[in-house]
């Protein structure tokens, strides 16, 4: 842990700054004007490029840096993005990400490539754009002029102290370049009553006398750049006239005292290049504007990086004082010593808010998750010429991290799905006097101890008719039975099913919804097809809030033990004797409506005499209700979920095992196995008494 | 366990926990074994195969309770004074894998002598040859070093 790979933290970091630029960018697609944007795109190339230089990524360094070159006028305003150069500014930065996370795989080619287009982007409504470059170089430094040095002047912002930049090394930095004179301006230092110890008032004017280029100079300020107000100008033979009467003063005081003892060198074209118009020229009263202050103030939460595996350690952790504490709580109940049982309790109630705490601390925004749909929605809408406008809500619902890892895949499905088969293409949509653009909602919203999740498209609904023919074809019903639209639609989720005509290059091999709905399950979730013909679809997920700890319903099947997970527990009845009668077709009357049983004793070949007063649990997935019959119900239990080991990998009918107060393991019945199982049972006794 | 002293000790020695099935004795390797515990309660695992019945708590994790009698084709005994469960750890498919395995009686940590190893005869056993990576011999005694790997897969 304490030897993390450092390269290991640029990708993480890097990973993150490509969210930020991602969604920048993509937003810059949607509001062209805001600057704020094209400020936060260019921070985290800017911290790409620094810290990729850092950990020796050299050609990340130099792509970025010609990236960000290109992409310069933008910044400065004096092109708008389009939505081509859009594209081409999300194939750079898909390419800065090859170059991190799989260098052999790229090629400088591609990346050549992609400066070109970028540049031809920029430079489209100005074809030389080195001319608009030369343009900005100051005045000062004319082309070809004789020039021996650098005219520096610094001013960083007075909290650069608190980062830990220190200005000083950075000046130390500096005068490795070539001999340096150093004159700090002392004008910004207030009152001492006025003083705050950790700002920074000092500025310095700085001669280098060294004809190094301003890169060189650049990389020495490179990670406080955003900090602090640079301003360069090249120094001649001749003085020019300095900004500031004081400085020329010193000037002329000390000039003959600072003849330099190195030769000078004179270079023999000044490397002027784009200069930053926006770093002003250096003005001796610099009183910090107030309101940037107030906006790099950002003390607001402060955070902590954790390696995601030390979490997981900590819930495994807090689990296991879970379950002693239930042990405890056991036998404290069981004997008459108060102070034990006060202790218990007290506890009880500790570790209860140590595993929320915990699990807070797994939850992750589902935003993070969000963003990435941007940019698969903008790249799908361009390649199947479907105007999308994508909508997100709720990305600030939390989510246990496994989980949201988990959804990521499932959610492509649904979103890719939503645009090639839900969003009708232009011309039909205007047919059927629907707006051009096709509309996605992505939206997460809390219910209870659950998280829905929902992908809804305005497009043209599923095909009912349609899903039933291929559901004929394929042998899946009998021709002609009768089946709600409800469950017409669950055929979509069969193994090898689609009713696409023609396989895409996205969708319609038929792989996809059944592995949506194989992975939501696995994460105890369920899932939920909703559609309105010509009005679109919704896809519901249903997701427990953690995979950690689920509260349960404990029961007692014969000898053994078993957790229902209480989201899926409907109601508990007991077993009348009719139902009892009725052997041989295991069906429950519940209120009017049919609903078929198991009974759990035959699943778990129960050895005994079943007790006397059999109790069924309804539980159910999505629309679908099926009894449990148990022994005996014993009541609510806080779960914690171990999963099973790989020598049990062939038993369905469990999703895992929890242990119990008493320090027995107990397995967790899975819902949705149970619930197929007794629908396949049903299946078969239609097809018995058909025949 | 103590995997650095196999290595300081000759290559043909290898340390082994000595466990008794039945009438058979089997030698576990030592590297493998993790802890040696008394039975606790255990908690059958429906539709499971028949070697891995039940799962048990060992120290907060649900592990796998393998039976190697069954494996073997030999009579299950009841739970003696003797019983004892070896938790043992395994790669399966790359995966490193807990499992407890019920023994009769377990004897003792010892070394055998691979100079003492004899090749498995193809004839004459009743049990699968590739669940036995060899036998060797101890105390005059053939005692079976099983290949736990082949039998839990």
């Amino acid at each position: 842990m304490s030897a993390m790979d450092p390269t290991e933290v640029f990708r993480q970091e890097a990973s993150e700054l490509f969210e930020v630029l991602e969604g920048a960018l993509l937003d810059l697609g949607q509001r062209p004007d805001d600057r704020e944007l094209v400020d936060s795109a260019f921070r985290a190339l800017h911290t790409i490029k620094g810290s990729g230089a850092m950990f020796g990524f050299d050609k990340v360094a130099s792509f970025t840096h010609e990236f960000e070159t290109a992409f310069d006028r933008v910044r400065k305003g004096e092109i708008k993005p389009t939505q081509e150069l859009i594209s081409v500014a999300l194939a750079a930065k898909d390419y800065i990400r090859a170059l991190i996370e799989d260098p052999q795989s790229t090629d400088d080619i591609i990346g050549e490539a992609i400066l070109d287009d970028l540049k031809r982007f920029v430079s489209a409504d100005q074809p030389v754009a080195a001319v608009a470059e030369i343009a900005e170089a100051p005045p000062l430094a004319p082309a070809g002029s004789k020039q021996a040095g650098w005219h520096l002047y610094l001013e960083f912002e007075t909290h650069i102290l608190r980062n830990g930049s220190n200005p000083l090394d950075l000046l130390e930095d500096l005068c490795k370049l070539g001999p340096c004179f150093v004159v700090p301006v002392t004008d910004g230092i207030p009152f001492l009553d006025e003083m705050e110890p950790e700002d920074c008032y000092l500025k310095w004017d700085v001669k280098l006398h060294a004809a190094c280029d301003k890169d060189a100079i650049d990389d020495v300020f490179m990670f406080v750049q955003d900090e602090m107000k640079l301003t360069l100008q090249p120094l001649e033979h001749v003085e020019a006239p300095a900004p500031a009467p004081l400085f020329q003063l010193l000037d002329e005081e000390l000039a003959p005292v600072v003849e330099m003892p190195a030769p000078v060198v004179e270079a023999a074209a000044a490397p002027v290049a784009e200069q930053p118009v926006a770093k002003a020229e250096p003005k001796s009263e610099s009183k910090p504007e107030p309101k940037l202050e107030a906006k790099r103030d950002d003390r607001g939460i402060a955070t902590v990086r954790v390696q995601a595996e030390r979490l997981d350690e900590l819930m495994d952790r807090v689990g296991e004082l879970v379950i002693a504490q239930a042990r405890l709580t056991q036998l404290a109940a069981s004997g008459s010593d108060l102070s034990i049982k006060m202790i218990a309790e007290e506890i009880e109630r500790l570790a209860s808010s140590l595993r929320d705490t915990t699990m807070g601390a797994r939850m992750v925004p589902i935003g993070s998750l969000f963003g990435r749909f941007r940019r698969l929605i903008h790249d799908l809408s361009r390649d199947l010429s479907k105007p999308v406008e994508f909508v997100t809500s709720g990305e600030d619902t939390e989510l246990d991290k496994t989980m949201i890892e988990c959804l990521a895949d499932p959610l492509v499905h649904l979103i890719r799905n939503a645009i090639d088969h839900g969003i009708e293409d232009t011309a039909t949509r205007a047919a059927n006097g629907k707006t051009e653009q096709g509309r996605i909602e992505l939206a997460a919203v809390h219910s209870g101890a659950q998280v829905l999740v929902t992908v809804k498209d305005n497009g043209g609904g599923l095909n009912t008719a349609r899903i039933r023919a291929k559901a004929e074809e394929q042998g899946l019903i009998a021709t002609g039975a009768v089946l709600t639209d409800h469950e017409v639609h669950q055929f979509l989720f069969h193994p090898g099913f689609s009713t696409a005509q023609t396989i895409s290059a996205l969708s319609g091999r038929g792989v996809g919804m059944d592995v949506v709905k194989r992975t939501i399950e696995n994460m105890r979730g369920s899932i939920d097809l909703s559609t309105r013909p010509g009005q679109g679809t919704t896809v519901t997920l249903r997701l427990p809030l953690t995979l950690a700890i689920i509260e349960g319903l404990l029961i007692r099947v014969g000898e053994g033990r078993y957790i229902i997970p209480l989201s899926a527990v409907e109601e508990c009845i007991e077993l009348t004797a009719e139902d009892e009668r009725s052997r041989g077709r295991n069906f429950l009357n519940v209120r009017g409506n049919l609903v078929p049983f198991l009974r759990l004793r035959e699943i778990m070949t129960a050895s005994g005499t079943p007790d006397r007063h059999q109790k069924t649990i309804i539980i159910s997935t999505g629309e679908t209700h099926v009894g449990l019959v148990a022994d005996q119900i014993i009541g609510n239990h806080q779960t914690v979920i171990k999963s099973l080991s790989k020598l049990h990998s062939d038993v369905t009918t469990f999703s895992g095992a929890t242990i119990l107060g008493d320090g027995t393991a107990a397995l967790i019945l899975d819902v949705a196995q149970l619930v197929a199982l007794a629908q396949s049972k049903v299946e078969k006794q239609h097809i018995s008494e058909a025949a | 366990m103590n995997e650095g002293s196999v290595g300081e000790r000759q290559a043909d020695a290898m340390q082994v926990v000595m466990i008794g099935l039945g009438e058979e004795k089997f030698a576990l390797d030592a590297s493998l074994v993790r802890e040696i515990i008394d039975p606790v309660p255990v908690t059958k695992v429906a539709g499971a195969r028949a070697f891995v019945p039940s799962v048990i708590n060992v120290r907060g994790n649900v592990i796998p309770l393998a039976d190697l009698r069954i494996r073997f084709g030999m009579p299950q005994l009841d739970d003696s004074a003797d019983t004892r469960i070896v938790v043992i750890e395994l790669e399966l498919d790359g995966e490193p894998v807990l499992v407890g395995v019920t023994a009769d009686k377990v004897y003792e940590v010892t070394e055998i002598s691979q100079t003492d190893v004899q090749q498995t005869p193809r004839v004459g056993m009743h049990w699968k040859p590739e669940f036995i990576r060899f036998i060797a011999k101890w105390r005059e005694e053939f005692v079976i070093v099983p290949n736990m790997e082949r039998i839990l897969n």
